[in-house]
């Protein structure tokens, strides 16, 4: 920025559209164009998505294509809520996301505190333990994991989805979050120390706060992941009404008896996408800065 | 509403409540026996009462599973019965004659061999050209973010149809080349030929916006002056690219690969929903579903996991002893 500046004050007129400024902006076209084209590659599969939703059924699969379908079919959307109980499922999945959610990103905080902030023998190696759980294959433990749920009788229960994540937390929040305490000067600390709070009043009222922009971004993460979980609510859950958004929507991928409902399942999809959206759409400079401070410095 | 959500969730919610309360007993109970029983100094009482909910989630959720894992992979458990002690009877079973095992492995391993290179080498790419001083940045950041927003089953339905042989856009889009070559149109989850790159596209359309914001963030990072340092010693963009970003990244790259990797090999809900043609293999990760889920095979199953995660292991030691050789780290000489 600053040689742009020297350079036309240096050489007023025509004379500022030097090879280097020119290979500049031709550099910056180039971006834009790559960008955008790859922005529209992104794009078609999604707009595909919210079209499909608003078609009769055999339209999708209409030659040549419809980009758009010449009558919407917004009744698609009720229709598809109504098909099966997708009212009870979105309370099922708001109770399977939001409980876990608020547990595991509160236990995964003063986890990381108590890593980040004193000093005890075996810190160092229990640490490294930890991040050495995030690489393991959930593969390896989803049977035995399976059976102990079965053995305290809680399969076709929501617990297997929402006990866990009041112990232990998740790693990657845990070690996203301590790359952030370590940012937050001690001086904070001690001085809240002098006036008196202790650890508890010290973590919730002073160090909370300060790590705002990691909380919103593990919470945008964690938020996601349950939501759009399937595999768990599949092994766990059998009735029915218990079943989340995702495994409700499966249905619409037809039986034995039933054609495939394409546009029930592209509505029920658009929908789900929604909240995400406006999450990341909200927070999304925290979202960066949540996880630039743990990347980095990785 | 169907069914009886009251009676569904109030007895998950009381447990959650006690199980929350019976934790922070431990932790409270773990800094009192420390300091009143042992006498230790605060910092240690406190450090070890807070991580206490990992460390007991970490013996029941993790070390528990994988050691059970490990010895039920030498029974024939199966839900009902008492597991009976076969030996490697699974593990012969697995690789001696089990025809879903190998073509398994081999569409597994190709899979995360070669999608995770490119998508990590595309964000990496994606993330340079975002990071120059763009208008409209966050537009772009949250266009190609949103597929990894896209439920997963979604994503899959989305590209089963992306992928019709006859109807599918992608289909639609190669046809002028495919005719003036004259090649047919590829039958992409039909072909046991075309399932791989099948798989790898879609697994690039999903990732690409993570991995982009990662990427992005590790441009972000370096340090400024490194790049004025180098100007006045005269270094030119291509040089200041190749000495000072790509170095300054490699702790993002490598984080990336080996997290990426891991998933990679679990592929799952698109392995489940693609209805690819089994002639190309099914993924391990569904065919463990398959064994112990579906056929109640569980200690079948659990061979095929433990072998899963001795591939996984293995590959994660390889990358990170590979470290040395072209990870940077600040603080560390080379």
């Amino acid at each position: 920025m600053s040689a742009t500046v020297t350079q036309s004050t240096a050489s007023p007129g025509n004379a500022s559209w030097n090879p280097a400024r020119i290979r500049r902006v031709i550099g910056k076209a180039i971006a834009y164009i790559l960008v955008s084209a790859l922005g529209v590659v992104f794009l078609i599969p999604l707009f595909w998505l919210v079209s499909s939703s608003l078609k009769i059924g055999n339209e999708i699969f209409d030659q040549p294509v419809q980009w758009w379908p010449a009558v919407p079919q917004w009744n698609n959307y009720p229709d598809a809520w109504n098909a099966l109980p997708f009212t009870r499922f979105l309370f099922n999945t708001l109770f399977v996301t939001l409980l876990p959610l608020v547990a595991e990103v509160l236990v995964s905080a003063i986890v990381a505190y108590g890593f980040s902030r004193f000093v005890f023998p075996g810190r160092n190696i229990l640490f490294l333990v930890m991040i050495s759980t995030m690489f393991l294959p959930d593969a390896v433990k989803l049977i035995p994991t399976f059976i102990i749920w079965n053995s305290f009788g809680l399969i076709n229960h929501y617990d297997p989805l929402v006990l866990a994540s009041v112990l232990g937390g998740t790693p990657l929040f845990i070690f996203l979050m301590r790359q952030f305490f370590s940012t937050i000067p001690k001086e904070i600390e001690e001085a809240a120390l002098i006036d008196g709070a202790n650890v508890v009043q010290t973590f919730m009222r002073v160090m909370l706060p300060l790590i705002r922009p990691a909380l919103l971004s593990v919470s945008i993460i964690g938020f996601q992941g349950h939501w759009n979980d399937f595999l768990g609510p599949l092994i766990y859950l059998n009735d029915q009404a218990k079943y989340t958004l995702t495994v409700g929507m499966y249905f619409f991928t037809g039986g034995v008896n039933e054609r495939p409902h394409w546009e029930w399942l592209m509505a029920m999809s658009t929908l789900m996408i929604i909240p995400i959206l406006i999450l990341f759409i909200i927070f999304q400079r925290y979202f960066i800065e949540g996880l630039t401070s743990g990347a980095v410095k990785g | 509403m169907v069914g009886d959500p009251i009676g569904d969730y109030l007895p998950t919610l009381i447990r959650f409540v006690v199980l929350a309360v019976v934790v922070l007993g431990v932790s409270v109970g773990v800094h009192y026996v420390l300091r009143n029983v042992f006498h230790l100094k605060r910092d240690i009482a406190i450090g070890f009462s807070l991580i206490t909910p990992w460390i007991l989630g970490f013996l029941i959720f993790n070390l528990i599973p994988i050691v059970s894992t490990f010895v039920l992979s030498f029974t024939d458990y199966n839900l009902q019965q008492t597991p009976n002690f076969i030996g490697t009877q699974n593990y012969e079973t697995l690789i001696g004659s089990d025809i879903n095992f190998w073509p398994s492995i081999r569409l597994t391993v190709l899979y995360s061999v070669i999608s995770v290179p490119i998508s990590v080498t595309l964000s990496l790419l994606l993330s340079l050209v975002l990071s120059r001083n763009l208008k409209g940045i966050g537009v772009y950041r949250v266009l190609y973010y949103l597929p990894s927003i896209v439920p997963a089953v979604a994503v899959v339905l989305l590209w089963r149809w992306i992928f019709n042989p006859d109807v599918g856009l992608l289909n639609l889009i190669l046809s002028p080349i495919l005719n003036l070559t004259n090649t047919p149109s590829p039958d992409w989850f039909g072909d046991e030929k075309f399932v791989l790159p099948a798989f790898i596209i879609m697994s690039l359309w999903t990732a690409l916006g993570n991995n982009t914001v990662i990427m992005l963030g590790a441009r972000k990072g370096v340090a400024g002056d490194l790049y004025e340092a180098a100007s006045i010693d005269g270094a030119n963009s291509w040089t200041k690219f190749l000495r000072i970003t790509i170095p300054m990244m490699t702790p993002a790259i490598f984080f990336l690969v080996v997290v990426e990797f891991a998933s990679a090999m679990q592929l799952f809900t698109p392995a489940a929903f693609a209805r690819a043609t089994p002639a190309a293999g099914r993924f391990m990760n569904l065919l463990i579903y398959t064994y112990g889920f579906q056929q109640s095979r569980m200690g079948y199953a659990t061979a095929l996991a433990v072998i899963l995660f001795l591939l996984i292991l293995a590959a994660t030691i390889v990358l990170f002893r590979s470290q040395a050789r072209w990870v940077y780290y600040e603080g560390q000489e080379r």
